[in-house]
């Protein structure tokens, strides 16, 4: 497609922008936008845009600037508040890597120790000596707290585990 | 309800206070002070609210993305202060946020029902209220691409040049002129061809 631009057309364009066309144009260039295409084209889109524009501006109902400021400045203050939220999760995190480090350290420790913490055995028979292990301690056998120790040492970082991870996944 | 939503009474009124209040926190801008954005969106806000109501033909969608121009234009860091810049740079900039706004729109998937379509696009068909520019130009622009609507309304109702539509389009000069040449002769031969109907049927 030929860019034909037509030189009378910066003319034409300023008397429409003025508001002097039609009636306060001379004659001439009346006549050349008859005759010429790319002005005629000039005209009729220009003068069928400001009528829309008129009645469009006529039309519109802003909402008041204090309200626009307003949410503004609430969407300012969640991206700064989001900005510091970050070290905070990474601090929330590391607090969960360091009790699952803790966690897997003891029960290596315990392992190392020669408590089978992986076979049936273990466990079963754990459950099944629970309640006289427990008669012994109400007797106030020290000897029972070798079994309930790790039990509770584990229950105990299951529940700060648990803590960190609901903290950390709570903003979420 | 979300309690964002929920205003004080005085930021739902013009009321100079309010203005005060709402931008006295130190949140905007020290350039952008509460006079100087409210002088501002007095002068741009209706021109940006006909610019997006005629490229997108939905006023309940050139509300919205209105009020998303301007939170924008006060969030974003970058955004040209008037007192540095001056306001043909503010303005030009503020088109620019709506202009990517009506892109993200576009983009989006359409409606799929006819609950979503906005009430106002049915209640505005009368003809009763329709002025000659309406009756004229609302066909032939629903008939443009959405790109063509915003660079002939920028070009032929805002006034804007060359440079400045490509500022605020994101394109190049050259591109928006060749743009322009063409969304110009299809706008003018939709718009003349109601106009040659209606003179051959007054003729026969």
């Amino acid at each position: 497609m030929k860019l034909t631009t037509c030189p009378h057309e910066k003319e034409v364009r300023q008397s429409i922008a003025s508001g002097q066309w039609p009636a306060a144009c001379p004659p001439e260039l009346r006549a050349h936008v008859a005759a010429c295409r790319a002005c005629g084209d000039l005209v009729l889109i220009s003068v069928a845009f400001r009528e829309a524009r008129a009645e469009s501006l006529a039309a519109a109902r802003p909402v008041p600037p204090a309200l626009l400021l307003w949410r503004a400045q609430l969407r300012r203050r969640n991206a700064a508040v989001e900005r510091i939220g970050r070290p905070l999760l990474g601090a929330q995190i590391f607090a969960l890597a360091t009790i699952l480090a803790a966690a897997v350290a003891f029960a290596g420790f315990e392992a190392h120790r020669g408590v089978a913490w992986f076979t049936w055995s273990f466990w079963r028979d754990g459950l099944f000596s629970a309640a006289s292990q427990w008669n012994h301690l109400n007797s106030g056998s020290l000897a029972a707290l070798g079994w309930l120790l790790p039990i509770t040492a584990l229950a105990t970082l299951a529940l700060l585990g648990g803590a960190v991870v609901y903290l950390a996944t709570e903003k979420q | 309800m979300p309690w964002e939503l929920t205003l004080p009474e005085t930021l739902l009124h013009t009321s100079p206070g309010g203005l005060e209040q709402a931008a006295g926190a130190g949140a905007c801008d020290p350039a952008m002070q509460n006079e100087a954005f409210a002088a501002f969106y007095s002068r741009s806000s209706r021109p940006l609210w006909a610019y997006l109501v005629r490229s997108s033909a939905d006023p309940a969608l050139a509300d919205d993305l209105m009020q998303e121009s301007y939170v924008r234009f006060l969030s974003a860091p970058g955004a040209p202060s008037l007192a540095a810049d001056g306001e043909t740079a503010a303005r030009l900039y503020l088109f620019r946020i709506a202009s990517n706004l009506l892109r993200d729109h576009w983009r989006r998937p359409r409606p799929a029902s006819i609950e979503e379509v906005p009430e106002e696009f049915f209640s505005s068909r009368s003809d009763a209220a329709q002025t000659d520019s309406q009756i004229l130009l609302e066909p032939a622009l629903r008939q443009m691409k959405p790109r063509e609507r915003q660079l002939l309304w920028l070009a032929h109702a805002e006034g804007y040049s060359h440079r400045e539509i490509a500022k605020v389009m994101g394109l190049s000069s050259a591109s928006i002129r060749l743009l322009l040449f063409r969304a110009r002769r299809k706008i003018a031969d939709l718009l003349r061809a109601p106009a040659a109907t209606a003179a051959l049927g007054r003729n026969s």
